[in-house]
């Protein structure tokens, strides 16, 4: 086989019943082929955007700016 | 507690767990409280009461998102959802204004279009040099976002927050 194939696992969570809710609809609308695609989608641009040492740095600037910013 | 400080552009992060903390009130400081429609929407699914608290008045504000080409393509690259959107259109207008979000995406969104932004660990801490809470009440809630918020902080980084604020002396 020349071509890697993509490792998966299987993971169990609960999801808010209202979230659930939206999901399918998307899913009944066309959007996403199933669950399993919006969710992969829905993970996957998460992490893109959501880098742990740049929310590290806003915490910090928070915490500065709580204590002596100047408004 | 002095003047009521300026205006913010919330997002549905800081309204959800600041809710979450019992510490919405906290925003009752800024003179006006904005929140575009579209985020409005999003919290009143996720915490149908926050609205509801007596001691704030907010301003739910109806938005068109911005069409322009720079600001479409940075949301498209950040993956922002239609609140982000909604609040970012709005500081467009309103660009004085501090926008509250704790989302790493769209505050990178708002730094990079020159904006102030900060998030529910900021509007917490500012509440001991606002005089809206004393530095142990501040670090109590700090102490229970685990167990009592959805808002996500690494463990040993709220320690650090936490030991920051007791450490911290104030005039």
């Amino acid at each position: 086989m020349t071509t890697k194939e993509l490792q998966t696992q299987v993971v169990q969570t609960e999801v808010p019943v209202g979230l659930l809710n939206q999901a399918q609809d998307l899913i009944e609308a066309g959007w996403f082929r199933n669950l399993d695609e919006l969710f992969l989608d829905a993970l996957r641009r998460f992490l893109e955007s959501h880098r742990g040492e740049l929310m590290e740095e806003f915490i910090r600037q928070d915490v500065e700016w709580g204590l002596v910013g100047n408004e | 507690m002095s003047d009521a400080s300026g205006k913010v552009i919330c997002d549905a992060g800081p309204l959800i767990h600041l809710d979450e903390l019992d510490s919405v009130h906290l925003l009752n400081d800024f003179a006006e409280i904005l929140v575009p429609v579209q985020v409005w929407n999003e919290v009143a699914f996720h915490r149908p009461n926050v609205f509801d608290n007596p001691t704030v008045t907010f301003l739910k504000t109806e938005v068109t998102i911005s069409p322009r080409a720079r600001f479409q393509a940075l949301i498209r690259s950040l993956a922002l959802d239609t609140g982000e959107q909604a609040a970012l259109t709005m500081m467009q207008e309103n660009p004085d204004a501090i926008f509250l979000t704790d989302d790493a995406a769209a505050r990178l969104a708002a730094i990079s279009l020159g904006y102030q932004v900060h998030g529910s660990i900021g509007i917490l801490i500012r509440a001991i040099r606002r005089q809206q809470k004393n530095k142990e009440e501040v670090l109590d809630i700090l102490r229970s976002i685990p167990d009592r918020s959805t808002l996500h902080i690494r463990p040993a980084l709220l320690n650090e927050v936490i030991a920051r604020v007791e450490s911290h002396t104030i005039d």
